[in-house]
C-alpha cells in the first residue's frame, strides 16, 4: 500500500460526510461503531476500510492521486465523482471502457423502482420483492431499459429446507444483475403472474450520473444476503440514499426490510417520486378482460379455448377482436402453466391471431383498470387490543405482529387472498385468576386462498406453525403444545366478493404435557370468506380426526373486521370448539392498529 | 481484472460469445421465451432471478439473446437489434401486430427509426406475410418485417 506516500492532509470532517458514508455503505452498528455492509474485500482499498471510512478515503484519494492502477480506479467511478466535486482530486478519470460501454447499453435517462406483487407459488417471494430500472432514452419504448436486481445467488442449491437456513442466517452471498426490462416483464408479469408497479424516481442528471456509477461499483462487490434484512430491497436503499444522502432510507431499515415497507418509504419522501405505473400481470389482464365481456362474448370465449371450436358465432367484429385477444393470452398462460404441448400451443395461437389480424380499426376493452396501489395499504406491522369472554372468564387480549397481512385485515394494495402472518405474539388476561398468560405465538401462518375457474386451476393452501397454550383435560391444567398444520384445498368464487373454499390438512402437535407427548391428525375444513372492501369476514368449521381423543374437537370459528382508518380497523372473533370433555366457547371483540 | 461481457441486448453489434445460451428444443418461434428468465420448473426459494452464469467478480448486462440466427441471415445493425428484440418479445408482438397496435410495436418503431402509426398498420395489414405459419422463427419474422416495411 502505498497510502502514507500520497495521503494529502483530508480536509476535516470528509470521512463523516453523509454521502461518502453511504458510497462505503457504512452503517451504525449494535455498539456504536460503523461497519461497511459490503462484504467483498475488493471493494476496500485500505485495510481496516470495512470498519474505517477516514482510511479508506485516504486510500481511495492515493488512488486516484496516484493514478496508476487503471483497472481499480475503473471501479469507483462514483467515488471519484464525490472526491472530485470536494475538490480532493486534482487528476482526470482514467478512459474505463467496460464502464463506458455499460453506461451506452444501458442509455441512461432515469431510475424507476418496481415493485412485484407476493408470488404465492414461492416461499421468498411471499413479501413482493423491488428492483430497479434504469430508464433509457433510446427511441421507442421502455422495454428497452434494464432491471436491475440484487438477489441471492443460490445456483446449485435445490435442497428447499437448505435453502430457507441459509438464506435466513446469511449462508447466500448477494449480487446484482442486469437484464433488458422485456426480460423482468417476461419472468414476473407473465411466467410468474405476478402485477409490476413501476415508481419514477425525479432524479436530477448529476444524480442519475452518480447512480449508474455507484450501480457500477456495487456491481462488482457481493453482500452475505439476510432475507429479513440484507435482501433485496434494503440494498436499494443503501444505493439511493448514495445518490442522494438526505433521503436517509436505510436509517428506516434497521431490523426488517419488508419491500412493500421500502416503497412506502421511498413514497414518503417528499419530491423522490414523480409518478406511478400499474404494469397488471398477464392474469390480471386476462381477468380484466373477460369481466368486459358480455354473455355471448364469454360463451364464444370458452368454446374456443375450451373446446376448439374458433367460429365466434353470433359476434361483431369488435366482439369477435376482444374474444380473440383475450384467447390469444389465455393460450400463452396455457403454454407457460404446462396444460399445452409446443405443437398445439403453436397452432392455437397462430389461429387466434390470425382471425384477429382480419379485423381492422375497432373500439376495444380497456387493458387493465387502474389498480391499487401497494403503497396505499395498511402497514406491516399490527397491535390488536382486545377485550373477550372463555367460558365465562373475562380476558383482555394484546397482540404484536411484525409482519404482514392478514385475510380480515384490509386487502387494498394486497394480493387478496394471501395471508402471511408472522411471529403474531398474543399476551392474555384472565381475570378471574388474575393471571397473564402467553396465550399464542404464530411461528408462521400462510394461508392461500385463490379461486379456481373454468380458465384457472390454482390450489389453495396453509401452512402454519405456532406455540399455543392449551387444556389438557385428564389432568384439568394448562401448557404449551407446538402445532403444525399443512394444509390444501380449492376455492371458489361465488361472486367477485364471496369465496367458499375446502380444505384437507394434516396436523402434529407436540407437548411435555399432552398424554403421549403428541399426537396427529387430520383436519377436514369448510368455509366461506367475503371481502366487501371496508369489512371483512372469514367463517370456517373443521373436523379434526386426530390419534389421541385428547385432539378429537369440531371447530366453529368466525373472524369479521371493519376498515375505520387505513391504518385501523375494529375487529369481532368467535370461536366455538368441541373437544374431548372440554369445549371452548370464546368471543372477543378489538381493535387493530397498523404501523 | 478480467470480465466476461456478454453482448447487450441491443449492442449494435452483436458478438454471439461461446457463452450466449444454446438454443433450446422450443427454436426460436412462439413459446421460446416460456421458460427463460428462470432457471428451473420448480422455483427456487430464493433465487429471485439469480442467474447461473455470473462467476464472483463479473459484472454487466446479461442478454436474452439465445442465437437463433445461426445461419447469419440477418445483417446490418438495426436488422440485428429487431431480431434481438423480436426473438425475447414473440408473443407480445405476434399479438401486437395482429392488433395493429401496442408497446412491441411502438419499440420496433424507435429501433426502426419509422413513424410508429406506419409500422403498426404495416405490420396489421401484412400479418399473413409476416407470420405465414405457426412455426415462423425470430429470422423469418425479421426478415417480413423488414420485407414489409421497405415495399
Amino acid at each position: 500500500m502505498l497510502v502514507g506516500l500520497w495521503s494529502m492532509p483530508v480536509e476535516a470532517g470528509v470521512e463523516d460526510n453523509p454521502q461518502w458514508l453511504a458510497l462505503g455503505h457504512y452503517r451504525p452498528q449494535l455498539f456504536g461503531q460503523i461497519e461497511s455492509t459490503i462484504d467483498t474485500p475488493n471493494f476496500f482499498l485500505a485495510e481496516d476500510g470495512k470498519v474505517n471510512p477516514k482510511s479508506e478515503l485516504e486510500a481511495t484519494i492515493a488512488l486516484f492521486e496516484e493514478n496508476k492502477d487503471t483497472d481499480k480506479i475503473c471501479i469507483f467511478p462514483a467515488r471519484y465523482k464525490f472526491l472530485k466535486a470536494q475538490g480532493l482530486v486534482a487528476q482526470d478519470f482514467p478512459k474505463c471502457e467496460e464502464f463506458e460501454e455499460f453506461k451506452k447499453d444501458l442509455h441512461p435517462a432515469g431510475v424507476t423502482l418496481l415493485f412485484t406483487d407476493a408470488y404465492m407459488n414461492n416461499p421468498s417471494s411471499l413479501f413482493g420483492h423491488t428492483l430497479i430500472r434504469i430508464d433509457t432514452s433510446r427511441k421507442g419504448t421502455q422495454l428497452l431499459a434494464h432491471g436491475v436486481n440484487y438477489g441471492a445467488f443460490t445456483a446449485g442449491q435445490e435442497n428447499a429446507a437448505l435453502f430457507a437456513i441459509l438464506g435466513l442466517t446469511g449462508g447466500f452471498y448477494g449480487g446484482f444483475t442486469v437484464k433488458p426490462y422485456y426480460d423482468i416483464i417476461n419472468t414476473y408479469n407473465n411466467i410468474e403472474n405476478r402485477d409490476i408497479w413501476e415508481y419514477s424516481l425525479d432524479l436530477s442528471p448529476e444524480e442519475l450520473d452518480m447512480f449508474v456509477a455507484h450501480l457500477w461499483e456495487v456491481g462488482q462487490t457481493q453482500t452475505r444476503y439476510f432475507f429479513f434484512t440484507e435482501n433485496c430491497s434494503y440494498m436499494l436503499m443503501e444505493i439511493l440514499d448514495a445518490v442522494r444522502p438526505s433521503l436517509k432510507l436505510a436509517d428506516d431499515f434497521p431490523v426488517q426490510a419488508i419491500p412493500l415497507d421500502t416503497i412506502k418509504a421511498v413514497k414518503s419522501r417528499k419530491g423522490l417520486v414523480k409518478s406511478v405505473n400499474y404494469r397488471p400481470s398477464r392474469q390480471s389482464k386476462i381477468r380484466y378482460r373477460f369481466k368486459q365481456m358480455n354473455d355471448k362474448q364469454k360463451d364464444a370465449f370458452y368454446a374456443a379455448v375450451l373446446e376448439q371450436n374458433w367460429a365466434l358465432e353470433g359476434l361483431e367484429d369488435d366482439e369477435k377482436a376482444d374474444v380473440l385477444e383475450t384467447a390469444y393470452q389465455y393460450v400463452q398462460y396455457q403454454y407457460i402453466a404446462k396444460d399445452l404441448d409446443l405443437k398445439e400451443y403453436r397452432k392455437r395461437s397462430f389461429k387466434s391471431l390470425k382471425a384477429r389480424s382480419k379485423i381492422d380499426d375497432v373500439p376495444h376493452f380497456a387493458e387493465h383498470d387502474e389498480g391499487k396501489p401497494p403503497h396505499e395499504g395498511h402497514d406491516s406491522m399490527r397491535m390488536v387490543f382486545g377485550v373477550g369472554n372463555r367460558n365465562g372468564e373475562a380476558f383482555q387480549e394484546i397482540q404484536y405482529r411484525p409482519a404482514y397481512h392478514s385475510l380480515t385485515d384490509d386487502n387494498f394494495g394486497f394480493l387478496r387472498g394471501a395471508e402471511i402472518n408472522f411471529l403474531n405474539t398474543t399476551l392474555r388476561h384472565y381475570d378471574n385468576r388474575n393471571k397473564t398468560v402467553l396465550q399464542k405465538l404464530d411461528l408462521v401462518g400462510i394461508k392461500s386462498l385463490s379461486p379456481a375457474d373454468l380458465m384457472f386451476m390454482p390450489t389453495s393452501y396453509t401452512i402454519m406453525a405456532d406455540i399455543e397454550r392449551v387444556y389438557n383435560p385428564e389432568n384439568e391444567k394448562e401448557g404449551y403444545a407446538f402445532n403444525l398444520k399443512v394444509g390444501g384445498g380449492y376455492t371458489y368464487a361465488l361472486s367477485d366478493n364471496v369465496w367458499i373454499y375446502s380444505m384437507n390438512s394434516l396436523y402434529a402437535s407436540y407437548g411435555g404435557f399432552l398424554p403421549h407427548n403428541q399426537w396427529g391428525g387430520i383436519g377436514i375444513a369448510g368455509g366461506i370468506y367475503a371481502d366487501f372492501g371496508k369489512w371483512r369476514l372469514l367463517a370456517e368449521a373443521e373436523k379434526v380426526f386426530a390419534t389421541s381423543h385428547f385432539a378429537e374437537s369440531m371447530k366453529y370459528s368466525a373472524e369479521a373486521a371493519l376498515t375505520l382508518t387505513k391504518n385501523s380497523a375494529l375487529a369481532l372473533n368467535y370461536k366455538y370448539q368441541v373437544n374431548y370433555g372440554h369445549n371452548i366457547d370464546e368471543f372477543m371483540t378489538s381493535l387493530r392498529f397498523y404501523f | 481484472m478480467k470480465k466476461l461481457y456478454l453482448a447487450s441486448a441491443l449492442a449494435v453489434v452483436m458478438a454471439f460469445s461461446s457463452n450466449a445460451m444454446a438454443v433450446d428444443s422450443t427454436g426460436c418461434g412462439l413459446g421460446s421465451m416460456a421458460w427463460r428468465g428462470q432457471s428451473g420448473v420448480v422455483p427456487q426459494i430464493l433465487a429471485v432471478t439469480t442467474n447461473g452464469t455470473f462467476g464472483n467478480q463479473t459484472f454487466g448486462i446479461s442478454s436474452g439473446t439465445s442465437g437463433c440466427d445461426q445461419n447469419g441471415r440477418v445483417t446490418g445493425g438495426t436488422q440485428r437489434m429487431v431480431l434481438n428484440f423480436l426473438e425475447n418479445n414473440m408473443e407480445q408482438y405476434a399479438l401486437d401486430a395482429s392488433r395493429g397496435e401496442g408497446e412491441t410495436l411502438d419499440t420496433l418503431a424507435g429501433i426502426m427509426e419509422v413513424d410508429k402509426n406506419e409500422l403498426a398498420t404495416k405490420v396489421h395489414d401484412n400479418f399473413a406475410l409476416i407470420f405465414p405459419h405457426d412455426d415462423v422463427d425470430a429470422v423469418e419474422v425479421t426478415l417480413n418485417l423488414f420485407k414489409v416495411m421497405n415495399a
